[in-house]
């Protein structure tokens, strides 16, 4: 078959789209530098580089610890409810960052719920100066914390898995303790899974616009908002970007050259899956009693927090068009899910029929996607298509472009493409390699033509598969922030864009609604693929 | 054109640099002939099978297939449109049907074949009717081939290639499975190549069997030739049935040929190749070709006993320090130690004299 064929040129438009944000910033990089961010370099950035990187440093900490003692605890011990625990910890996934900045905010601030609840338990006082104010860079460490520990303990918790029993009675055998066990055999052993969960933390933990927005927290992607919407110079905007693109593909090469070293660690012949230890008295008390904990704070405060606040502010119900916000929500998932998993599934077959390199090594770029900030995405692609549309003003009598891509459907799914495509074509990419070649054969030897074998044989094999993509995008589209803020048309609101509007605006309070109905729909779809996602092959 | 079933006509089949068969001419002159192809594990057999079926393209030469060009340089009908078969040796089956919708697919290519048979015989005969509720990862690897090749043969080809088709099946079933298979492809006429590193399969199922070696077709003949007359002195070798001794050429005239060891002394039986009297040769000497007898004055000593179930594989040394194979029935009046003194029948009489 001809390298230059028809799947190539699709394969590589599709790349070039994809990349087309990190192509935008590394040349606005060496564009001329304006006069704010020359002010800019002499000022805030070092401030927004230093808060980015002690929020990363805490969080990251918070996250191992939760995500590491959580697995450890799920994975080798027996004890009450520990199987409740396995899944409902990555509820967690269900409560975005911002989501849960409000209900720090609602709790701690003054006369708040943590007020509301010592009054009526001991009476009338002030209790506001003896209530800790959890906010700023301590509320955003909190909130982006709680958020993302999933990804450590998911990823630890599936290497745990794979550690055959094998090495533990090996390690009992060589005389080691079982404190020894864990710190010499089992810990090492899940490093790379660990550092794997650490990288998409840290990567989620630097893309974070709305809850360091929410605590007014200057970090490098609030940055790159105020230079856009402040101070309306794109150009600064991209250039912070590139630094903040720096650290975030470290982290993403980090990330794969972890996640191919834990496929080292996964089970041969002879695997022997853990035997769990059944723990009892005070042992059993401290292991349930640090994963409820950690299920009490990360969802289930958030989410009694807004169910109080919707409640006691009941005016708010009926200010906010609960159906237009469902039915817009339902109009992005549906549209995004269906033209992401209609182009991965070409290009998934496209590569796979025509077997080239070539194309395999330009889907590669497909990854990159994911790892951009959505705040860079959206600013990247205000940048793009300015620049190409002042150049078709220029040159042509078309007129402006601007409004098919900025402020339109067509220019949310186009970024919603790029943020998620990596998403969609390798997690349809991941079921298509378990069809082995010699199936497409026999099928071809047995009569079936290419189309054929495509509809009969493979749709029906990634059917399920294609389901939890579109389960695992919409989860994404309807927490997703700064692209769809940026980006939607006007008056468009999802209910992420709803709650962070209303708490912009200091109506915290009314943010509980949109916020609640955003929980909801996320744990739906969170408690639809948990097989998939606590799947100890993932 | 050719006016054989099928064809091979300087067939070069290229997979890899490592992996290639060139010159390869190969002939079913009859419809429903059995060949076979010999040959060590990667030498590019499997190659060839997925060529012939237009899985591959054909790097240069010809395939004709029923008077058809299949196969050329400028020709290549798309696998779909041949009505070739093939067996895989992994696992093909496809994952989301059940074992007696994989064996139904075959069913759903229909050709007019003259040949009718139905489902329930070849599941029968090929012993998977417990399975076939079953999904394919719900079976071992030996029950897919199974059903892989029942496959197959549901979608009636004209020419079916099966690629190490009982590999992954147990040995106990494997012996019963291949007499029924070639039974079966007899009856039904079914023209097959089979392709597999295993001889007593090679030998067992075919009417003819094609040995490569070193990216080539070194011999297409009927198995019998193959094992008895090997060509050259690397298919004997790959075949290991045994070893090659210095001999001279006595008497190549006579309608018994003659040939003198210096320790074994007279051999006697039928050149395959002539070779004047007085030429030295090397002589390849088959473990079946020695006869014991305790009475013989030749005797040679014993410096190693294999027990093989039916038989005993002894090593006798001569002086000079060739190694020579001899099969002994294990049921054996009695057996001999290292060291001890083992008495051969002489003269020598050897059905065929293989020599280079």
């Amino acid at each position: 078959m001809n390298k230059y064929n028809f799947w190539f040129f699709s394969t590589f438009t599709i790349a070039l789209i994809v990349t087309l944000p990190i192509i935008t910033v590394f040349f606005s990089f060496f564009s001329e530098t304006s006069n704010y961010f020359v002010i800019l370099k002499s000022t805030f950035l070092f401030d927004y580089i230093n808060n980015s990187l002690l929020i990363l440093i805490s969080v990251l900490f918070i996250t191992f610890l939760v995500g590491v003692i959580s697995a450890y605890f799920i994975s080798f011990y027996e004890f009450p409810l520990c199987k409740f625990f396995s899944w409902a910890l990555i509820l967690a996934f269900a409560i975005p960052g911002y989501i849960f900045a409000f209900s720090i905010i609602a709790f701690f601030e003054n006369y708040g719920t943590a007020y509301s609840i010592l009054t009526n338990i001991f009476g009338e006082h002030n209790y506001n100066p003896i209530i800790p104010k959890l906010d700023g860079v301590l509320g955003s460490i909190i909130s982006i914390s709680f958020s993302l520990f999933p990804y450590v303990y998911v990823l630890t918790r599936s290497s745990f898995f794979f550690q055959s029993n094998n090495y533990i009675e090996v390690g009992q055998n060589l005389g080691l303790s079982e404190k020894e066990t864990f710190l010499k055999i089992i810990l090492p052993s899940a490093r790379p899974a660990i550092i794997a969960g650490l990288a998409l933390v840290a990567m989620e933990c630097l893309s974070d616009f709305g809850t360091v927005s929410i605590f007014s927290v200057s970090t490098l992607t609030t940055g790159i908002y105020n230079s856009w919407i402040s101070f309306d110079d794109l150009n600064s905007a991209n250039q912070i970007s590139f630094v903040l693109l720096i650290f975030i593909l470290t982290l993403l090469s980090i990330e794969i050259y972890s996640r191919k070293e834990a496929k080292y660690h996964q089970p041969g012949r002879g695997f022997k899956p853990i035997n769990k230890i059944k723990l009892s008295g005070k042992k059993a008390l401290l292991a349930f009693s640090f994963c409820l904990l950690v299920f009490l704070i990360s969802f289930v405060f958030p989410v009694s927090q807004m169910i109080y606040w919707t409640f006691k502010f009941p005016k708010y119900i009926q200010d906010i068009d609960l159906l237009k916000i469902n039915l817009n929500t339902l109009y992005l998932v549906g549209l995004a899910s269906l033209v992401l998993v209609i182009i991965s599934l070409f290009i998934n077959y496209g590569t796979r029929i025509s077997k080239s390199k070539i194309l395999n090594y330009l889907t590669n770029f497909s990854i990159s996607g994911y790892a951009i900030p959505g705040v860079i995405l959206a600013v990247a692609f205000i940048t793009l298509f300015s620049n190409l549309s002042d150049l078709i003003n220029e040159n042509t009598n078309i007129g402006s472009i601007k409004k098919v891509f900025i402020g339109s459907i067509f220019g949310l799914i186009l970024a919603y493409f790029i943020r998620f495509f990596s998403l969609s074509f390798n997690g349809i990419k991941s079921s298509y390699e378990k069809i082995n070649n010699s199936i497409d054969e026999s099928a071809y030897l047995l009569g079936y033509s290419k189309m054929k074998t495509f509809s009969n044989i493979h749709i029906p094999y990634l059917k399920n598969n294609i389901i939890l993509i579109v389960v695992l995008i919409s989860l994404e589209i309807i927490k997703e922030l700064p692209i769809t803020m940026i980006l939607r048309p006007f008056n468009f609101e999802t209910f992420a864009t709803q709650a962070y509007i209303y708490a912009s605006q200091d109506l915290i309070e009314a943010a509980a609604l949109p916020s609640l109905f955003l929980i909801s729909w996320s744990t739906i779809l969170i408690l639809f693929s948990s097989k998939y996602i606590l799947s100890q092959k993932n | 054109m050719s006016n054989h079933f099928f064809e091979i006509k300087e067939g070069n089949f290229v997979a890899s640099e490592k992996n290639k068969v060139n010159g390869v001419n190969l002939k079913i002159e009859n419809k429903g002939e059995i060949v076979s192809l010999l040959g060590p594990s990667g030498v590019g057999k499997t190659t060839i099978l997925r060529t012939i079926a237009g899985l591959q393209k054909l790097y240069s030469g010809e395939i004709f297939l029923n008077n058809k060009l299949i196969s050329s340089n400028n020709t290549h009908i798309e696998p779909e449109k041949r009505n070739i078969a093939l067996s895989f040796q992994d696992n093909s089956l496809f994952p989301n049907y059940k074992v007696i919708d994989n064996i139904n697919f075959g069913k759903k290519r229909s050709n007019g074949n003259d040949f009718v048979y139905e489902a329930d015989d070849i599941i029968k005969l090929l012993h998977i009717e417990s399975i076939l509720e079953k999904f394919p990862h719900q079976i071992s690897a030996g029950e897919a081939q199974r059903v892989s090749l029942a496959r197959s043969l549901m979608s009636k080809p004209d020419l079916l290639l099966l690629d190490e088709p009982f590999s992954n099946i147990d040995q106990s079933l494997k012996d019963e499975i291949q007499v029924s298979v070639k039974k079966l492809l007899k009856e039904f006429n079914l023209t097959t190549i089979i392709v597999t590193h295993d001889s007593y399969e090679a030998f067992s199922m075919a009417d003819k069997c094609g040995i490569i070696l070193n990216q080539e077709l070194k011999q297409y003949d009927v198995p019998y030739n193959v094992h008895h007359e090997p060509n050259s002195i690397e298919i004997a070798n790959f075949l290991n049935k045994g070893v090659f001794i210095d001999v001279k050429v006595v008497d190549s005239e006579c309608a018994v040929h003659r040939l003198n060891h210096k320790e074994l002394g007279e051999i006697r039986g039928k050149l395959s190749n002539n070779f004047p009297s007085g030429t030295k040769v090397k002589l390849l000497l088959q473990p079946e070709d020695l006869i014991h007898d305790d009475q013989s004055k030749l005797k040679l000593e014993v410096v190693d006993r294999k027990f093989r179930g039916t038989n005993f594989i002894y090593t006798l040394k001569t002086k000079n320090g060739e190694h020579l194979p001899v099969f002994v029935h294990s049921h054996h009046i009695h057996q001999h130690e290292k060291s001890e003194k083992f008495g051969i029948k002489s003269p020598i009489y050897i059905d065929h004299l293989v020599c280079f």
